[in-house]
């Protein structure tokens, strides 16, 4: 019987402008947070697992710990779940005990821009497209977004029911970077990037660090707070001429990914009470409800319309407001708003009876992963 | 005259430089994997289909459809600013690759999605040509 896990410790820094820190810096910081919110010493960390924090030598030896398990992971998105449930097979091996999970990310004070000479990602293909003035994430989510309107009937209007929502959950989150409310008639109004993508409709570059802590269930119960448990996970992906929108808009990753995840909590999309979807862009939640089996493909705009994602509704979805109105932490705030709404801690913005709550990502790699308040 | 103000392939790119030579002689060429007869860009050490070491570059036919597009109103280089809003597509060519573009000519104001599309080299310095897009007859 394979070893339950739960994360039994969580913490950030503040999100937005944080000069005088670097990755490493807001790493710390974070690490620090969560070791108090569960009463764990240093000593205690025997797994290490960074993402987006290159030098993991130099954090080890800035914090003093020596791990038996040490892992680095590169700086995209799709790390997040991949690093969470890469700590819980580390400790169901035996490889450790209690792993700590640390991102951080001071991509706002240095400047970091994900398009143009400077874009860091391997997705701009070295600059072969620039001649034609093509770069950035952004835009190749507004290709993607374009011809989901293209098969579907999507409209503008649809993209941005998903950026006022998130935003009006912000408004209830005091760490948001970004929390005044707009309304749809407003986002329509305001300025494209690349078309038919607006500024609203992009994540929030801001700098911040987050950190959780995951051990044994065992273990777990003998902590503070209430186990986070997890309760299922699957990835999947679709590598396979990614330099370019996928057909399918990474419709049958997401179903692969998402049935591992569901089979192995034992639940389905309608047991779900929350859902935090990886908002780098407004139309990859659009594609995540279709793909991981909340909606109907094509369907997921006037799905979102009908208000299913705002608290009020029946799948309150980033509730902290999550990337493009909290902050861009590259999935790893949505993992600790997950485990706020488990515990109970999430304020204003709790979702009532919150007993399970589905984190999913699409992107050329694809994740899912299902947290409970119960064990299995 | 005003010296080109946009970015140009990177001079240091010998793995693509083929592409860009036939496009400054008018002709688009691609690597094509000589075991399974893929066409493939940007170029790579084996081919995505068979996994075969051996390839060769070759010319491809110039049609395609256009599979999607985007409209840019932020300049990420200054080059691009006096063209607030540019448009860049996406084409499927003929031969089954894709690729970023733009499009040319007083048609290529608007783009469609299933639009035909026919290659065209647009020479932008003395020795550099671009390879970009005129709508075809259906």
């Amino acid at each position: 019987m394979t070893r339950r896990v739960a994360l039994v410790g969580i913490g950030n820094t503040p999100y937005g402008q944080l000069p005088g820190h670097d990755a490493c810096s807001l790493g710390l910081w974070a690490l620090d947070n969560a070791l108090k919110d569960c009463g764990l010493a240093y000593e205690d960390v025997d797994g290490l697992i960074l993402n987006r924090i290159a030098d993991y030598q130099r954090f080890a030896s800035a914090c003093s710990i020596d791990p038996a398990y040490t892992l680095a992971t590169p700086a995209h998105g799709r790390f997040s779940a991949i690093c969470i449930q890469t700590a819980a097979a580390a400790i169901q091996a035996g490889l450790a005990e209690t792993i700590a999970l640390v991102y951080g990310n001071d991509g706002r004070s240095a400047g970091v821009r994900y398009a143009g000479d400077s874009a860091p990602y391997d997705s701009d293909a070295g600059g072969l497209w620039f001649p034609y003035g093509m770069t950035s994430p952004g835009a190749y989510h507004a290709l993607m977004a374009q011809q989901h309107m293209h098969r579907y009937g999507t409209t503008q209007a649809h993209l941005g029911a998903v950026a006022s929502t998130f935003r009006h959950h912000a408004s209830l989150n005091p760490e948001a970077v970004m929390r005044t409310p707009f309304t749809v008639d407003e986002y329509l109004r305001s300025p494209f990037i690349c078309e038919p993508l607006r500024r609203l409709d992009h994540c929030l570059i801001n700098d911040g660090g987050v950190a959780l802590i995951m051990t044994s269930v065992e273990r777990a119960l003998d902590l503070p707070q209430v186990p986070v448990h997890l309760r299922g996970h699957g990835q999947a992906s679709a590598f396979s001429a990614s330099d370019f929108p996928p057909e399918d808009l990474w419709r049958g990753a997401m179903q692969r990914a998402g049935r591992r995840s569901y089979a192995m909590a034992g639940a389905t999309p309608a047991d779900m009470c929350g859902l935090m979807i990886y908002d780098n862009f407004t139309p990859t939640v659009l594609f995540s409800l279709e793909g991981f089996g909340y909606c109907e493909p094509g369907e997921s705009g006037p799905w979102v319309e009908q208000g299913h994602l705002s608290l009020a509704g029946r799948y309150p979805a980033n509730t902290s407001g999550g990337h493009l109105s909290e902050s861009y932490m590259q999935g790893w705030n949505l993992h600790l708003e997950a485990a706020r709404q488990i515990r109970g801690q999430a304020g204003d913005r709790q979702i009532a009876d919150a007993s399970l709550v589905h984190v999913m990502a699409a992107a050329p790699v694809v994740s899912s992963i299902i947290y409970g308040r119960e064990p299995a | 005259m005003s010296a080109y103000a946009k970015p140009l392939p990177r001079p240091d790119d010998a793995a693509n430089a083929p592409h860009w030579a036939a496009a400054r002689r008018g002709e688009l060429s691609f690597q094509c994997c000589t075991d399974c007869g893929r066409f493939r860009f940007p170029a790579a050490p084996i081919c995505p289909a068979c996994r075969s070491r051996h390839a060769e570059w070759k010319r491809a036919p110039r049609r395609g459809v256009v599979e999607s597009f985007g409209r840019f109103h932020k300049a990420y280089w200054p080059g691009f600013a006096a063209e607030l809003p540019y448009l860049v597509v996406l084409v499927r060519l003929d031969c089954g690759l894709r690729m970023y573009s733009n499009l040319v000519g007083e048609a290529g104001q608007t783009a469609r999605i299933g639009m035909p599309v026919e290659a065209v080299f647009e020479a932008v310095t003395p020795e550099v040509s671009l390879v970009r897009f005129r709508v075809a007859k259906a």
